[in-house]
């Protein structure tokens, strides 16, 4: 039997079965809390960071991700504060300038408000946000690839790099990849790093409405709670 | 690879993945890394994926996937050994030796590691030497001790030769 | 030895070992500490023991190896009992006098005795020298008269007396509210209320709970762990006997770093010990009490030091945090109820019990009572393991026990707290070492750590290294710790090589600040601390860097030179056949010259030359 408890967010007051956590009960209303690495139906490992809100308790409030912080009686949390608009703000900063040569990376970077990256750019493949491993060991059961080495040396790979025989081919390691949207004309040029300006409709509803949808990519291919049943 | 090695390692753990860790501690003291072998056989002894073994085996210092130089020279890059001046002495090994920490060099004599702090800091900078600490070392001791370090082989190699 | 069926049979045992010493008229302690080892103390040892054989002196004198003292710097050490004489920088060859002058006939060594640099006199007995006299060691002191590999000893000394009493006669209820109103707090670096984590533990729902003793000390510079548990592995399992019986605990672990064998050894040795003696294991001493310990090893990784990473090591897993929206006190070790502490915290334990909590909270500060353990290192004349009373100050640790800086040279700072800590500069130095003091100045005790840094110390460059060492040992899986770091330390990167801006600054701080606020576990939270406060107290130096493109310390490679001064070269050559790189020309006896274009500043010269020609500009 499932247990529903109220959850205060944003000053709304949000009904959710107990068990869920505070990021899926907010997408479920329909509010907008930026994520890359949590997967409706996959585990979630708080790993991106991006989707922290500040959980008030005692009056005090802590910063921690909602896919983590699971839903409790009178909680109550904040997803849009200026503080944590601009931490967001700062990390997807980190992101875009890591890989930004995918349009699912630079929508989330526009979505968190980043219009000037203040770092050089790199053109790195994988963000190690996990969806392909956790889809791999999750819903395949397969194994086939998983995280290896550690700290700035951490990628996913197959044992000892070589795909084993039990990989299923499903490809979903594949389909579930933010990289896998490429921007346009692909990889940046040297001297014209920038942030991709095609996504120009996203950036003016990101100006004018900070905390609402943008219909980001991420959400179209990858599950994003807005777009079931769309 | 002796398979008998890994049976003995194995014992009285088959079946238990939170054995993993020692189990691989005991392979590294055997064979002296851990070989693809081994990672096949204790996925398949525990019962833990093998992506998992191969991801333990990756994430942790203490194992090397590749095998070690003869000599493994270990400096200490800890704080202390730091304000001493231990970055020194790894920039002197890894020219001296022409390879980066990790790597052995191509006669198989040695290999440069760093560690995070040995812990014996009052008397750094420390650089292990096959099991001994050699402690308020400098770049010039450091080239003195690879010196005969290089020379001891050439004279094992031919007492060997001799006999 | 046959198995303690009670605790009867435990005094017993103990009156008949001191029964059995008592024709011991002399105790020669030799240190096998971590520090002593590196100086080669096992050949002292070696030495020492067959002297004594050979003088057929094997059942009259007392051979021990204890762990470390704490001076490190002079070692090795012996110190013998009765008179408490003190040797130190012994070598082999010294063995046979020490028999035969001093053990024999009472005679006092003076050239290895040691010599106060003050004063220019020897100093007799170990009580007296200033480096143990402004010290407080309730701990340390504890194995001066301890082999770690003789339970035996132990017992003599007064162990496994706190044990007996918590299980007749105290309820855990009253066990915690002890640990309670001393105000023992982690020693381990979060300095935690150690008597509430306990009761949350013993709170918290579930048959099957853990305790955990925390032997990973990561923090590089920091040894205490080490010290004690390899020098006195029983005081700390008795603590921890001590914490299961309180919070209901049948099974515990000491999980100890890769990079400490001996501490593995000593540790599993101890265990055997007591299993044998029947202190672990099933109904201890008669009581319903059981409770087992087993020795787990890391695998080389800073990360596992912490709570949530470490129990996945246990678990045979790699060692990636967890977020902690509920405590491991609660959901822990395979999901059960968990206590983990420090090594220090639980060495902490028996003496509360035996003593009394009032006895121990009338040391120390408001709130931060007792002592604590630091390991004093850097650039100072007296480096080793000290052990200071909580409100103590940091000039009072760095000048009376440090013996101030080494080479004359004039000291800048002092670095708390490991990685996660902070640098404090000179005008702090009145600051006690006490938790909150420090962490409101920006820094920590941490662990105990304590590097002192001279004026040839760059501070940016310190900087560089903890980001440099944090990159290394974060675990990668979170975004603000495995890129946040990437680019702080890219920042730095760029200023230590002259190509610094002012604007980059206040990127750093901002960016610091997102880090600390945001990342996943304490690695990465604490992360910013090095640069924040290397920022806030050492400002200048980083100007210098970006304005003048000058490292004042004279450590940035890129922003120095290697110059040879005409006035004092000798023209002896012995730099040129040292320098690897072939930068150095000369003739006999006429001043050298360094070619600055080939010049790699490894430092072979430096280190080589006898007259102190090469200055770095």
């Amino acid at each position: 039997m499932l247990q529903y408890v109220n959850v205060n967010i944003d000053g709304a007051t949000v009904r959710a079965p107990r068990g869920t956590s505070v990021l899926d009960a907010a997408i479920e209303y329909g509010i907008c809390i930026p994520h890359l690495c949590h997967v409706p139906n996959l585990s979630d490992i708080g790993a991106c960071r991006l989707c922290i809100v500040e959980h008030v308790v005692n009056g005090r409030s802590k910063v921690t991700t909602s896919c983590t912080l699971n839903v409790e009686e009178g909680m109550v949390v904040r997803t849009n504060t200026d503080k944590i608009r601009r931490l967001r703000h700062n990390l997807a900063e980190l992101l875009v300038a890591q890989a930004p040569n995918s349009r699912a990376i630079q929508d989330i970077a526009l979505r968190c408000g980043v219009k000037e990256v203040r770092y050089p750019f790199r053109n790195e493949d994988c963000v190690l946000c996990g969806r392909c491993v956790r889809v791999c060991t999750e819903i395949w059961q397969a194994r086939a690839i998983g995280f290896v080495g550690r700290g700035k040396d951490r990628h996913v790979d197959f044992p000892f790099g070589i795909r084993p025989d039990f990989c299923k081919q499903c490809g979903n390691c594949v389909q579930i990849c933010p990289m896998t949207i490429p921007p346009c004309d692909g990889p940046m040029k040297p001297g014209e790093e920038y942030l991709c300006g095609k996504c120009e409709s996203q950036l003016m509803i990101a100006d004018e409405t900070p905390g609402s949808c943008v219909w980001c990519l991420l959400g179209e291919g990858f599950g994003c709670g807005r777009y079931v049943g769309v | 690879m002796q398979p008998q090695a890994l049976d003995t390692i194995m014992e009285g753990r088959r079946s238990q993945p939170n054995q993993l860790i020692e189990v691989l501690h005991d392979v590294q003291q055997n064979y002296g890394y851990i070989p693809k072998e081994a990672i096949e056989s204790v996925s398949q002894g525990l019962g833990v994926p093998l992506i998992e073994v191969y991801r333990v085996a990756s994430f942790y210092k203490a194992f090397r996937l590749k095998p070690s130089g003869k000599n493994v020279l270990t400096m200490c890059t800890g704080t202390a050994c730091h304000v001493r001046g231990s970055h020194l002495l790894l920039d002197h090994a890894t020219s001296q030796l022409g390879i980066k920490p990790g790597e052995v060099t191509p006669d198989g004599l040695f290999s440069v590691e760093h560690v995070n702090c040995l812990g014996a800091c009052a008397l750094g900078p420390i650089v292990a030497e096959n099991g001994s600490y050699h402690r308020h070392m400098t770049p010039a001791k450091l080239r003195k001790l690879i010196e005969t370090l290089s020379r001891q082989k050439t004279e094992d190699a031919h007492h060997a030769k001799a006999q | 030895m046959p198995r303690l069926n009670s605790y009867r049979e435990l005094e017993h045992l103990r009156q008949r070992l001191r029964e059995q010493r008592q024709n011991i008229t002399t105790t020669v302690m030799v240190c096998g500490g971590p520090g002593c080892q590196a100086s080669h103390s096992q050949a002292v040892i070696d030495a020492v023991r067959s002297e004594l054989s050979s003088q057929g002196l094997d059942n009259s004198v007392r051979l021990c190896v204890t762990g470390c003292h704490g001076f490190c710097e002079q070692g090795p050490v012996i110190v013998i009992e009765p008179g408490n004489i003190f040797y130190c920088r012994v070598s082999p060859e010294d063995a046979f006098e020490i028999v035969y002058q001093t053990v024999m006939k009472g005679e006092v060594i003076e050239r290895l005795l040691y010599e106060d640099p003050v004063s220019g006199k020897r100093i007799r007995t170990e009580a007296e020298i200033p480096f143990y006299k402004a010290q407080d060691q309730q701990l340390l002191s504890k194995h001066r008269m301890v082999d770690p590999h003789s339970i035996e000893d132990y017992i003599v000394a007064g162990g496994y007396a706190a044990l007996p009493r918590v299980l007749n006669g105290i309820s855990p209820e009253e066990i915690i509210s002890e640990i309670k109103s001393a105000g023992l707090r982690g020693r381990g670096g979060g300095g935690f209320p150690t008597g509430r984590k306990w009761a949350e533990c013993m709170e918290a729902p579930g048959d099957e709970k853990y305790v955990i003793c925390n032997a990973d000390e990561g923090d590089p510079g920091a040894y205490m762990d080490r010290g004690v548990l390899e020098g006195n592995p029983h005081l700390v399992l008795e603590g921890m006997m001590i914490g299961a019986r309180a919070i209901g605990a049948r099974k515990g672990y000491i999980y100890v770093r890769n990079e400490y064998p001996l501490a593995v050894k000593n540790s599993r040795i101890a265990v055997e010990q007591a299993r044998e003696l029947g202190l672990l294991g099933d109904n201890i001493l008669g009581s319903s009490f059981s409770f087992d310990v087993d020795i787990a090893r890391g695998g080389g990784a800073f990360v596992c030091g912490e709570s949530t990473a470490l129990m996945a090591s246990i678990e045979g897993k790699v060692g990636e945090p967890r977020a902690k929206d509920v405590h491991t006190v609660v959901d822990g070790l395979y999901h059960k109820p968990t206590t983990l502490n420090n090594v220090e915290t639980w060495a902490n334990v028996p003496a509360i019990v035996l003593n009394g909590s009032s006895w121990f909270a009338s040391k120390g500060t408001k709130r931060s009572k007792g002592t604590k353990i630091l390991s004093l290192t850097g650039r100072i004349k007296n480096t080793g393991l000290v052990e200071v009373a909580m409100g103590t100050s940091i000039r009072e640790v760095v000048f009376d026990i440090g013996g101030g800086g080494a080479n004359g040279n004039r000291i800048k700072a002092v670095q708390t707290g490991g990685p996660s800590g902070g640098c404090l500069p000179l005008d702090k130095f009145d600051l006690a070492v006490d938790f909150d003091v420090l962490a409101e100045a920006g820094s920590m005790i941490g662990s105990g750590g304590m590097v002192v840094m001279d004026e040839e110390t760059c501070m940016v460059d310190v900087a560089k290294y903890f980001l440099t060492f944090l990159q290394d040992e974060s675990c990668g899986k979170c975004v603000p710790c495995r890129l946040g770091i990437d680019r702080m330390l890219e920042i730095i990167t760029d200023i230590t090589e002259g190509r610094g801006r002012m604007e980059q600054l206040d990127l750093l701080e901002e960016l610091a600040d997102t880090v600390s606020q945001t990342a996943l576990c304490g690695l990465g939270k604490t992360a910013p601390n090095p640069v924040l406060s290397t920022l806030r107290y050492f400002r200048p130096e980083y100007e210098a860097h970006i304005k003048e493109k000058k490292c004042p310390a004279g450590v940035c490679k890129a922003l120095i030179t290697y110059w040879i001064d005409p006035d004092k070269c000798t023209g002896c050559g012995v730099c040129i056949s040292g320098c690897v790189h072939e930068a150095i020309t000369g003739e006999k006896k006429q001043p050298h010259i360094i070619d600055a274009q080939l010049c790699q500043k490894c430092g072979i010269c430096r280190s080589e030359c006898k007259f102190d020609a090469i200055q770095v500009v």
